[in-house]
């Protein structure tokens, strides 16, 4: 199987006048919906590393192509915001499927890797301030160029999460109450942007110096922005580092005074606070989703099935947030 | 129960340790991670068998007051939440959200950190 891929690879670098012999090709552990590859390429020259970003090549409730996030990842990397630079695209149809390569980024994305290792010690107290400034970049990307991402407003997409919720006939409580609550809230005026959709730990590459890559786009969107500010803050993602309420490393002042240093829209504590609400349940569904892929059969998976009793941790964080003064 | 010993905890209580034991030290990396969610899945298992009733009972208990029904149940809370028949500012009705999701992640992860903030 490996030289199969070996071959299609070697191909598919050809297409962009990158001739070379494909070595140590390995898989990486990567996100649920995707296989990722690392491989290096030795021309005549040099040895240079690379990674391949595979999907399935269908479109899930929330996620896009891979190869369309190959394309919007060149329109990010235009306006300069740090993302991988995309070598060459693959669409379903070819022998890579749909998936794309891109250039090999230094640095680590485990989260508890992140927040533990000494390496990123003088990193971590900066990270909160460039990802603001990096979210802010994102927002700026000109939407007419991303014609294949859907738009939706926040009452668009909560009524969608609400919807895909109820579609698994298990009524909760707290998402009902928590579904009240958000239509009720003002998300903030803005201007429709682009939307990374999961911007935390995981999803963006840190070196010792701080911020380096944002990868990992398949929930991209176009939408109201502050969803990002948000979803970084969800106790989800803190991993474990509850007091630490930006990614379980950073204070929101510091993410809010980079973000507001780039972006012509000012954000205040509260609109992000009413985002976390809405990105928690949005990973509550989220987790629903996953675990529904184990229980109708289609996927028999030990790691799907378990994140169904993920979904508890998302209402434990709502009603701390609602009802006990939670961060 | 007609069923001998050891019982279901037990039994599971020795698979985990088994894979701890044995197997975990065996696998690759990338089939480490996915022996670390194994556990907790069988982590839940014992935790529910243990606890999970005691924990249904009370949430249950809050039920029958706050409804003043016989037969209240989750799924007849959520449905008056979603017609708004209930008062949404009832401070009965918070605490028993409260408690209900309380009482979830105590099966579910009672290492999950706002739990572990809320029980302090």
């Amino acid at each position: 199987m490996t030289e199969e891929l070996s071959k299609a690879l070697q191909n598919k670098l050809l297409e962009v006048n990158i001739e070379g012999k494909i070595l140590n090709l390995v898989p990486l552990t990567g996100g649920a919906s995707k296989e990722i590859w690392r491989f290096e390429v030795q021309t005549n020259h040099e040895t240079n590393e690379y990674i391949l970003r595979k999907g399935s090549g269908i479109e899930g409730p929330l996620a896009i192509k891979t190869s369309d996030e190959a394309l919007l990842q060149q329109e990010v990397r235009k306006i300069k915001a740090p993302v991988p630079e995309i070598v060459a695209v693959s669409s379903l149809k070819e022998a890579l499927g749909d998936s794309y390569i891109m250039k090999f980024v230094e640095g680590e994305s485990i989260p508890r890797k992140v927040l533990r290792d000494a390496e990123f010690k003088d990193a971590l107290p900066l990270l909160a301030f460039q990802c603001g400034e990096a979210i802010a970049k994102i927002h700026e990307v000109d939407v007419r160029k991303l014609d294949y991402l859907q738009e939706k407003t926040p009452i668009d997409q909560l009524n969608d999460l609400y919807a895909t919720y109820e579609s698994f006939n298990q009524p909760s409580p707290v998402f009902e109450y928590t579904y009240l609550w958000l239509k009720d809230q003002d998300f903030g005026d803005t201007q429709s942007s682009l939307v990374h959709g999961d911007f935390r730990l995981g999803n963006i590459i840190v070196s010792n110096e701080g911020l380096e890559s944002i990868i990992d786009w398949e929930l991209a969107h176009i939408g109201n922005p502050f969803q990002d500010l948000g979803w970084i803050c969800g106790n989800s993602w803190r991993f474990g580092q509850n007091e630490k309420v930006v990614g379980g490393f950073g204070e929101l002042e510091d993410l809010l005074r980079g973000y507001n240093s780039i972006s012509q829209f000012q954000v205040d504590e509260d609109l992000v606070r009413t985002w976390q609400v809405f990105g928690t349940f949005r990973w509550g569904v989220i987790c629903l989703i996953q675990a529904s892929a184990h229980l109708n059969g289609s996927v028999n998976s030990v790691e799907k099935a378990a994140i169904g009793r993920r979904v508890s941790e998302t209402e434990l964080d709502i009603v701390d947030l609602l009802f006990l003064g939670g961060k | 129960m007609i069923f001998d010993k050891p019982t279901s905890v037990d039994l599971l209580a020795a698979i985990s340790h088994f894979l701890d034991t044995k197997i975990k030290s065996e696998v690759p990396p990338h089939l480490a991670f996915k022996l670390r969610i194994v556990k907790n899945v069988l982590n839940i298992v014992i935790r529910e068998i243990e606890k999970g009733e005691e924990l249904s009972n009370e949430v249950i208990s809050l039920l029958q007051s706050l409804m003043e029904s016989d037969t209240p149940s989750i799924e007849t809370l959520a449905l008056l939440i979603k017609d708004k028949k209930i008062d949404l500012e009832d401070q009965n009705l918070k605490d028993l959200l409260v408690t209900l999701s309380k009482n979830k992640i105590a099966v579910d992860n009672p290492n999950y950190s706002t739990f572990k903030k809320l029980i302090k």
